[in-house]
C-alpha cells in the first residue's frame, strides 16, 4: 500500500484513464481517526456541561417527561438544520455534537419514565432512536457515535430476551456488510464509513461483554439470572459467529478471484477455520479476526488497528471470563496457537514465496 | 504526501471517479494490498498469533495450578519450552519475522516460569516484585533484539511493576497517608514514561532505525501526557492536599510537546491529545473558579470546552493540509 503525492496518484490515475482533465483544487484535508476521537470526546465533556445547564437553570424541563422529550427532540432537530446548513464549519459541527449528544440524552431520559419496568423495551426504544439520529444528523464523529450506541441498545435488548449469544455474530455480520460493500457505493461512503466504524466499536464491546461480569450485572438489572436460552443458544451463537468469519474469508476470496483450490485459497481458508472453531469456546476471536482481516483488505489501517486492538484486549479479558476453567482455556489457546502455526508451515507450501515483483489479487 | 485510499474516496464521493471504476483506481493507485503484501500479512498473522497464544496457553496453565501434574513437571515443561523457542530463535535469526515471534513466547514463557516458582516456593515475594524480576530478566535479550514490540511489553511490564509496587506499600511509604499514594504513582509513572518518551526519541532521532515507526513513541507519549493531564487535574481540585506541582509540570510537558511534536518532528496524534487535554484542564480550571455557582457558570463552561476543542479541531486540519501539501 504505497504512499505518494496528490500529484503522483492523479498522474497515476489519469495514465490509466481513470480520471480526466486538471487535478481538482485541494479541499480541506479528512480529520485522521485521532482528531474525530478528540472531537467526540470533547463533544461529550461539553453535553455533560449543556446537561448541567439544562439540571440547574431549566428545572421545569428534568421535572416533566413530555417537556424532556420535547426539548431533546427538539435540540436534536436545531442540530440536523445546523449540520444540513453548515456541514464543515468547525465551531459549527463542535457546537452541535454537544447540543445533538444533550439533546439525545434528555430523550432517553424522558424514554426511562415510559419504560420504567421494561428494560428490554427501553433498549429497543434507545436503538430504533438512535438509528432514526445516524440518519438524521449528517455529521460524521455523532454518526459514529450513533451507529455504535444504536448497536450497543440493540445488544442490551437481546441480553434482555435472553439472546444475547447471538449479538457477536449479528454485528460482525453488519460489520462486513458495510464494509464489504465500501467501494460499490462511493457516493455514500462518508455514510458507509461512519455507519462501519460504529459497528467496529459495537463489535469489540460485545466481544468484551461475552462471559463477563459486566454481562451478569447487566442481566441481573434487567431481572435474568443468565443469559438465557441455556448451552443451545450459547452454542448457536457462537456457531454464528464462526459462520460469519468464514462467510467473510469467502466473499473476500471471491471478490479477489482467488480459487478455492488455489494455495492462497487454500490457506486463507484453513486459517478461517481454525479460527472459526476457536470462537466456538472464545467467541470474541471471530469479530476480532474479522475487524483485522477487512481492515487490510480494504487498505484500511485504523480497521487494522482496531482488529489487533480488539485481539489482544479479547485475550486479556478472556482470562477472567467466568464460562471455563483455566485449565481449559489453556487448552485452547495451545491448540490454536499450534493449529495456526501449522497452517503457516502449510502456507509455505501451498503458497510459495515468489521472487520477481508483486501483481494485485 | 496522501494516503492514497482516502484521497480516491475523496474524488470519487466528489464525482471525479465513476463508481465503477472505483476497484481499478484503488488497485492502480497500489491503494489495496497486492498478492504478495496478501501473502506477507497471512504469513505475519498465522505466526505471532500462534506464538502469543502459545505463550498465554502456558501462564493460563501455570496460573491454574493443576495438582494432578508434578512440580517438577511443571517446571520441566516450562524450561522444555523456553529452550524450544530460543532454539527456534536461535535457528531462525533476529531479523526475520519468525526469530522474533519465537523470542516474544520465550520471553511471555519467562514469566510464567518466575510464577511457579513464587507458586511452588511460597517465597512470599510480593506481586510487583514478580514483574520486576520478569522485566529484568527479559532486559537482555530486548536490548539486543532491536524489537520495539518487545520494547513495549518490556515498559509494560514495568509499568505493572510500579504500579503494583505502589499499591503495596501505600499504607507505609515513609509514613505518608493512604491519600496520598495515587499522586505518588501518578508521578512515579509520569517520570519513567516521560523519561521512556525521551529516550526512545531521542536514540530515534540519534540514526536508529528500527526506532523510527510511529506507534511505540505514540503509546508512552498517550501514558506521559494522560498521567500529566491528571497530575494537574488533581492539583487544581487541591484533591487532600496533592501538591501543587501537577499544573506547573502540565504546562511545560504541553509547551515541550507542542515544540517537538509540531516543529521537531510532525506528530499529529500527539498534538491532539494536546488539544484533548487542554481542553479538560480549561474544564477543569473554570469549574473550580466558578464553583458551579448558578446554572450560567454550566452554559459558560460548555461554550468554552465547544470553543476550544473547535478551534482546536480547525488548527489540527491546517496541519494536516501542511503535512500534505509537503
Amino acid at each position: 500500500m504505497k504512499t505518494m503525492t496528490r500529484e503522483e496518484l492523479w498522474s497515476v490515475l489519469r495514465q490509466a484513464t481513470l480520471v480526466e482533465g486538471e487535478m481538482p483544487a485541494q479541499g480541506e484535508a479528512c480529520a485522521p481517526w485521532f482528531v474525530r476521537v478528540m472531537l467526540g470526546l470533547a463533544g461529550w465533556i461539553g453535553a455533560l456541561f449543556l446537561l448541567g445547564f439544562v439540571g440547574f437553570g431549566l428545572a421545569f424541563v428534568v421535572k416533566d417527561q413530555t417537556t424532556s422529550w420535547v426539548v431533546g427532540a427538539g435540540a436534536c432537530a436545531a442540530v440536523a438544520m445546523l449540520f444540513s446548513a453548515n456541514r464543515n464549519g468547525d465551531f459549527s459541527s463542535q457546537f452541535g455534537l454537544a447540543v445533538g449528544l444533550a439533546g439525545q440524552a434528555l430523550m432517553i431520559y424522558a424514554m426511562s419514565w415510559s419504560f420504567e419496568h421494561d428494560f428490554t423495551a427501553l433498549a429497543l426504544a434507545i436503538a430504533a432512536q438512535q438509528a432514526l439520529l445516524f440518519i438524521l444528523l449528517p455529521n460524521f464523529v455523532h454518526r459514529i457515535w450513533a451507529a455504535w450506541s444504536g448497536v450497543f441498545a440493540l445488544s442490551v435488548a437481546l441480553a434482555g430476551m435472553g439472546l444475547y449469544a447471538f449479538a457477536p455474530a449479528i454485528v460482525t455480520a453488519g460489520f462486513a456488510v458495510v464494509w464489504l460493500r465500501e467501494f460499490e457505493h462511493p457516493l455514500k461512503s462518508a455514510l458507509l464509513r461512519s455507519g462501519g466504524y460504529g459497528l467496529a466499536l459495537a463489535g469489540v464491546q460485545t466481544v468484551m461483554m461475552s462471559g463477563s461480569l459486566r454481562l451478569r450485572w447487566l442481566l441481573w438489572n434487567m431481572g435474568r439470572r443468565d443469559a438465557g436460552g441455556g448451552e443451545m443458544v450459547a452454542w448457536a451463537g457462537a456457531l454464528g459467529v464462526g459462520a460469519v468469519l468464514i462467510g467473510i474469508v469467502l466473499l473476500l476470496l471471491h471478490r479477489e478471484k482467488v480459487a478455492l483450490n488455489f494455495g492462497p485459497g487454500k490457506a486463507a481458508l484453513a486459517a478461517g477455520v481454525v479460527l472459526a472453531l476457536a470462537s466456538l469456546k472464545a467467541p470474541g476471536v471471530g469479530p476480532g479476526a474479522a475487524i483485522l482481516l477487512v481492515g487490510y483488505a480494504n487498505g484500511n489501517r485504523v480497521l487494522v488497528g482496531l482488529g489487533v486492538a480488539a485481539l489482544v484486549g479479547y485475550l486479556s479479558h478472556y482470562y477472567y471470563a467466568l464460562h471455563a476453567t483455566l485449565l481449559e482455556k489453556s487448552a485452547l489457546l495451545a491448540c490454536t496457537g499450534i493449529a495456526l502455526l501449522a497452517v503457516r508451515f502449510a502456507m509455505l507450501r501451498w503458497w510459495p514465496l515468489k521472487k520477481e515483483g508483486g501483481s494485485h489479487a | 504526501m496522501a494516503n492514497a485510499r482516502d484521497q480516491i474516496l475523496d474524488w470519487a464521493e466528489q464525482g471525479h471517479i465513476a463508481p465503477d471504476r472505483m476497484r481499478a483506481a484503488l488497485d492502480a493507485a497500489g491503494a489495496l494490498p497486492t498478492v504478495d503484501q496478501w501473502r506477507g500479512f497471512l504469513d505475519g498473522v498465522l505466526l505471532f498469533m500462534g506464538a502469543v497464544l502459545l505463550g498465554a496457553s502456558a501462564i493460563f496453565f501455570f496460573a491454574f495450578n493443576w495438582q494432578d501434574l508434578s512440580r517438577f513437571a511443571k517446571f520441566g515443561l516450562v524450561q522444555v519450552l523456553i529452550l524450544v523457542t530460543l532454539a527456534l530463535m536461535w535457528k531462525l535469526g533476529l531479523e526475520r519475522t519468525a526469530g522474533r515471534a519465537a523470542l516474544l513466547t520465550a520471553s511471555l514463557l519467562v514469566g510464567a516460569l518466575l510464577a511457579l516458582v513464587g507458586q511452588t516456593y511460597q517465597t512470599g515475594a510480593d506481586t510487583f516484585e514478580l514483574f520486576a524480576a520478569w522485566a529484568f530478566a527479559i532486559l537482555p535479550w530486548a536490548l539486543v533484539a532491536r524489537f520495539p514490540l518487545l520494547w513495549v511489553v518490556w515498559l509494560a511490564l514495568v509499568n505493572l511493576a510500579i504500579s503494583l509496587y505502589s499499591l503495596t506499600f501505600r499504607w507505609s511509604w515513609q509514613g505518608i497517608p493512604i491519600v496520598m499514594a495515587p499522586e505518588n504513582l501518578a508521578w512515579l509513572l509520569f517520570g519513567f514514561n516521560t523519561v521512556a518518551l525521551v529516550v526512545w526519541e531521542g536514540l530515534a532521532a540519534a540514526g536508529i532505525v528500527w526506532l523510527r515507526e510511529r506507534w511505540s513513541p505514540r503509546i508512552l507519549a498517550f501514558a506521559s501526557g494522560g498521567l500529566a493531564t491528571a497530575l494537574a487535574v488533581y492539583d487544581i481540585f487541591d484533591w487532600h492536599g496533592f501538591s501543587e506541582w501537577g499544573s506547573p509540570v502540565w504546562l511545560a510537558w504541553m509547551i515541550a510537546a507542542y515544540a517537538a511534536y509540531r516543529h521537531w518532528t510532525k506528530d499529529l496524534f500527539v498534538l491532539a491529545g494536546g488539544v484533548l487535554s487542554l481542553t479538560v484542564v480549561a474544564a477543569t480550571f473554570l469549574s473550580k473558579a466558578t464553583r458551579f455557582n448558578d446554572a450560567g457558570a454550566f452554559l459558560f463552561i460548555g461554550l468554552v470546552v465547544i470553543a476550544i476543542s473547535g478551534l482546536g479541531g480547525w488548527w489540527l486540519k491546517q496541519v494536516a493540509n501542511e503535512e500534505e501539501q509537503a
